[in-house]
């Protein structure tokens, strides 16, 4: 029995590593990204910001598993350049988890901005602060504060479709659940894999829940 | 000694003329208080001195130096600095609510190296002495009440040492018993002859503090008198009709 259980978990908890990486690598890259794209959205100069717009209506538009079958296999079909498109599957499932998650959070650092409230702008400029300063000092901690548990809400979902990397064959948790599930005819590796998840995203709601007590300026 | 001179100044949002050829002037250490119905266009007015609004024509001057000259305004490292001369109190007291009360008082003067850090420290903990709430300086905004706020952003305005104090209803948002405590901070900047605008609904502070009262309608300066005249004596249809809705 230990034995089995050593057979399957051992694999699984691999397969959790990966993971794992890839939701700090996305994590890590697109929520600055996510940011930039706000600023575009937001940017006085139309040409940047129908972009950025465009961007973002077509990544949240279509589903991230269209996205990453494209990037995984779509590409490199491309006549011509398609050569240079082949990447290495785990890169490229964090090509596609970046490029769609940096578009959530744009859209949640937007919604962070527009709830401050107008009269703080005002008041950074009668106190004679520069555009600068009003930015990095009077909006953006705000705009990071409102954003909280959105992001929170949104890093616990990225953690869960991470199992999407199982359909390009990158071999994370889930991959290894079902090939356990497969050889075995055991549904048990399937509720291993639920609690590994729900270990993972219970470490990140008590994360950010402290993040959220710790910036509530009270 | 005039501090604030405004001439033909003219404001309109789209097709609203909320501003119609206004002129007045203020003098060093006086204390006005700016009255009339809502829409009158009394905080448009306040506003537009420290260029929150910009307006369509006219001139103002602050302490001699122009901010906008027949409609032209100065350029920005000027406009900086004439409205530097300035400190505004919002109605919605707009603290900084991630800051401190002592980080919303130091902050500007940090960020502006107006002087140096020990002295900001200093004049910070004076100013909340002054205000009645040394005891909050940890405190976050979300914390005080709607007085203790208000009395916050009197002292982060003062901060800067600023010549002309504006005021944009400092205590309508206030719950009836709270608006004393902020009245009384005003009335003892008055005594220290800070130069002030105030627009308020409070008739009391008018009468009191004020050393003249400007009664606004339609975009307009009605009426301007030393309060014992405008009150008991007003000139205008307009200002008695507005007096007999508010003095009861």
């Amino acid at each position: 029995m230990v034995e089995y259980w050593n057979k399957i978990v051992w694999p699984m908890l691999e397969g959790a590593q990966m993971t794992v990486l890839l939701f700090f690598i996305a994590i890590i890259v697109s929520i600055p990204l996510g940011f930039l794209l706000t600023l575009a959205v937001k940017s006085s100069f139309k040409p940047l910001s129908w972009l950025a717009h465009g961007y973002i209506t077509i990544m949240r538009g279509t589903p991230l598993l269209l996205q990453l079958l494209l990037i995984c296999f779509g590409l490199p079909m491309v006549p011509i350049i398609g050569e240079y498109l082949v990447f290495d599957r785990f890169v490229a499932a964090c090509i596609g988890f970046i490029l769609n998650y940096a578009a959530y959070f744009a859209e949640i650092f937007r919604g962070g901005l527009l709830a401050i409230d107008k009269g703080q702008y005002e008041a950074a400029q009668v106190l004679g602060l520069s555009k600068w300063q009003t930015t990095t000092r009077v909006i953006l901690p705000q705009m990071f504060r409102v954003a909280l548990p959105a992001v929170s809400n949104e890093s616990i979902t990225l953690i869960k479709d991470t199992a999407l990397l199982y359909a390009v064959a990158v071999p994370e948790l889930l991959h290894f659940a079902q090939t356990a599930v497969n050889r075995d005819f055991t549904i048990v590796p399937y509720f291993i894999a639920g609690i590994i998840y729900l270990i993972m995203t219970l470490i990140l709601t008590l994360l950010f829940k402290r993040l959220e007590r710790r910036y509530k300026f009270e | 000694m005039t501090l604030i001179q405004v001439s033909n100044l003219k404001k309109s949002f789209g097709t609203n003329e909320v501003l119609k050829q206004i002129s007045f002037s203020m003098d060093k250490n006086e204390v006005i208080a700016m009255i009339g119905p809502s829409g009158s266009g009394k905080s448009t007015l306040l506003r537009s001195l420290i260029n929150l609004e910009q307006i369509d024509g006219g001139s103002i001057q602050i302490d001699n130096e122009y901010l906008v000259k027949d409609g032209i305004y100065v350029k920005a490292d000027d406009i900086k600095r004439v409205t530097g001369k300035m400190g505004m109190v919002f109605q919605h007291f707009n603290l900084f609510p991630h800051l401190t009360v002592k980080q919303n008082l130091e902050m500007a003067p940090k960020l502006l190296n107006i002087q140096a850090a020990q002295e900001i420290e200093n004049h910070a903990k004076d100013l909340l002495e002054k205000v009645g709430l040394t005891e909050k300086s940890g405190s976050y905004p979300s914390s005080l009440s709607g007085g203790q706020k208000q009395r916050v952003a009197i002292a982060r305005a003062l901060m800067l040492n600023p010549d002309i104090l504006l005021f944009d209803e400092p205590t309508s948002a206030l719950d009836p018993e709270l608006t004393g405590e902020v009245l009384k901070v005003m009335k003892d900047l008055a005594e220290e002859s800070m130069t002030m605008i105030v627009v308020t609904h409070e008739m009391g502070f008018a009468r009191e503090v004020a050393d003249r009262v400007v009664f606004m309608d339609g975009g307009e300066i009605v009426e301007t008198n030393n309060p014992q005249e405008f009150f008991s004596n007003p000139q205008h249809d307009r200002t008695k009709l507005f007096l007999q809705k508010n003095l009861k």
